[in-house]
């Protein structure tokens, strides 16, 4: 009984993290065809932004986590601005630039604060015990406040008018900039909606995981894995992949934890598997073939 | 004229598309614009909407080859050759496009919200989409629909309708009837008819030249980039010239 609790606390802790990074992703890619390397890498700093703040100059946590949402989400538009927009029509090179810039990240990092291994304490301290097992608050709220911000983003993108500018954007950007939609600004927008998503991740994450130069790696390779999986581009199709492969890999570490190592190919055997079967994914999207 | 093209000439790498074309369209006329394939019909209406000029834009960035446009591209007595694609349809400018293209994955009321994406006015919005229903009062039944499961002719009548959310004085439309079996045709030219009748200046680019030359009070012909003839459809129908090698008629 412990164990399938944990396994569902693991579970839904992994999922709601790679959904959050999935779907910023897949938003960034629908809107601009951009396969942003340096995702995890936003993420990554915004943890170093809490540890700054909380760590070295003893604010709340909670400042930290605000400043490095505000903070990453316009170093994401300004490296758009910069770096990605001019290549943009060269799908191979924007993805070099995009690797470039998460390794100039990491060297940056490592520069400044080493490679040691940090931490940020909890928002809460304490934990609750359901049917005999552990729960942190940090996990709750962790959890609670991923599927908020899921929430909110889904009112956004189905509610407002720059929702229906980027949905459309994504289908089909000659039409949509037919219709009066400034696309390039959408694009802008969006970049900073997805880094903006990453620095959010990385801001409930940290007090659950060891800071690092080095730990955007990992889970770039799994959001990669879930936005293939449940299909590029669907952000239905990434929010179910997330849960799946959140799931197994929760299952591997509780189940075997001697081969806790192979939660990450064990994840990647999943999403092979379903791709012989389904080469477009699980909710592979309709795209407007471009001229 | 409502809208003046003059000297357009539009190229894409060595390939001149358009070749040194002038033409205009009055107020509250319904024009055509007939030909074979491949004579430049489609690069004419994405040239004037500004689509030619944004790709221009793109393939700028990119190793795609060149877009060149030359000469001018007067509307409502504004040259707009020079403004981006997404401002000309402030200007009363639109293009429903080839192939209909509805965002498929969205339900059809939200295709028409991107219609009316620059109405600031809600209530404004909500009366060109009351306006839109009344045209076509089967998108009313299916505003929750998906719209890539509408059938094809629906999906034109989508394309249309969101074209017209925007209130445009002039009305591009590329193709409507391609694709479409005999009877959803003529629907959709009795209601680019009932458009035109609503005060909306349209011009059409269109295949089925024996439909269309009913309906216009102008057509152009075009062939290789160039006009090779204009005039009512009575005028254009006696030339044999015309009618055998444009026309094939």
């Amino acid at each position: 009984m412990n164990l399938i609790i944990n396994i569902i606390i693991g579970g839904l802790i992994s999922g709601s993290t790679f959904a959050l990074l999935a779907i910023g992703f897949s938003l960034i890619f629908g809107v601009a065809r951009i396969v942003n390397f340096a995702h995890t890498a936003f993420y990554m700093l915004a943890a170093y932004c809490i540890y700054v703040a909380a760590q070295l100059m003893g604010l709340h946590p909670i400042w930290g986590m605000l400043a490095a949402i505000v903070l990453v989400a316009l170093l994401g538009m300004i490296s758009y601005k910069a770096l990605i927009n001019p290549i943009r029509e060269h799908e191979g090179a924007v993805l070099i630039a995009t690797i470039a810039l998460a390794m100039i990240f990491q060297e940056v990092m490592s520069l400044i604060f080493t490679g040691t291994y940090l931490s940020v304490p909890a928002l809460i301290g304490g934990y609750f015990k359901l049917l005999g097992v552990k729960v942190f608050y940090q996990q709750l709220l962790t959890f609670c406040a991923a599927l908020l911000v899921m929430v909110v983003l889904w009112v956004l993108l189905m509610k407002t008018k720059l929702g229906l500018a980027i949905r459309s954007t994504a289908q089909d950007r000659e039409v949509a900039n037919l219709m009066g939609i400034n696309e390039a600004r959408v694009a802008m927008m969006t970049m900073g909606l997805s880094v903006g998503l990453a620095a959010f991740t990385g801001a409930i994450v940290v007090p659950l995981t060891v800071l690092e130069p080095q730990m955007w790696g990992g889970p770039l390779v799994m959001m990669m894995a879930v936005v293939v999986l449940g299909g590029l581009g669907s952000i239905k199709g990434s929010f179910i992949a997330a849960y799946i492969l959140g799931f197994a890999e929760a299952l591997v570490v509780f189940l075997a934890p001697m081969g806790a190592y192979l939660k990450g190919s064990v994840a990647l055997s999943i999403m092979i598997l379903v791709l012989l079967i389904r080469p477009e994914g699980l909710f592979g999207v309709y795209f407007e073939e471009e001229r | 004229m409502l809208l003046e093209v003059a000297n357009l000439s539009v190229w894409y790498d060595k390939a001149m598309l358009i070749n040194n074309l002038s033409m205009g369209v009055d107020t509250g006329e319904l024009v055509s614009l007939v030909g074979p394939n491949g004579a430049g019909k489609s690069t004419l209406l994405r040239a004037i909407t500004g689509l030619v000029a944004w790709e221009r834009e793109l393939t700028r960035r990119s190793t795609h080859g060149e877009v060149k446009l030359e000469g001018t591209v007067t509307f409502d007595g504004e040259r707009i050759d020079q403004v981006p694609a997404h401002e000309i349809v402030k200007r009363g400018l639109i293009l429903c496009p080839e192939r209909r293209r509805p965002f498929r994955e969205m339900t059809v009321i939200d295709n028409l919200m991107v219609g009316s994406y620059l109405s600031k006015d809600k209530d404004e919005a909500q009366n060109n989409l009351d306006k839109v229903y009344e045209l076509f009062p089967v998108l009313k039944n299916r505003t929750k629909q998906i719209s890539g499961t509408l059938s094809g002719g629906e999906q034109q009548m989508l394309a249309v309708g969101r074209a017209l959310m925007s209130k445009p004085k002039l009305l591009c439309i590329d193709e409507p009837s391609t694709g479409l079996a005999p009877i959803l045709r003529a629907e959709v030219f009795q209601k680019i008819g009932d458009i035109s009748k609503l005060g909306i200046t349209v011009l059409l680019v269109e295949q089925d030249v024996s439909t269309v030359f009913k309906m216009t009070s102008r057509n152009y012909v075009l062939s290789s980039g160039k006009i090779i003839a204009q005039g009512t459809g009575e005028q254009l129908l006696q030339d044999e010239v015309v009618r055998k090698t444009y026309l094939g008629l």
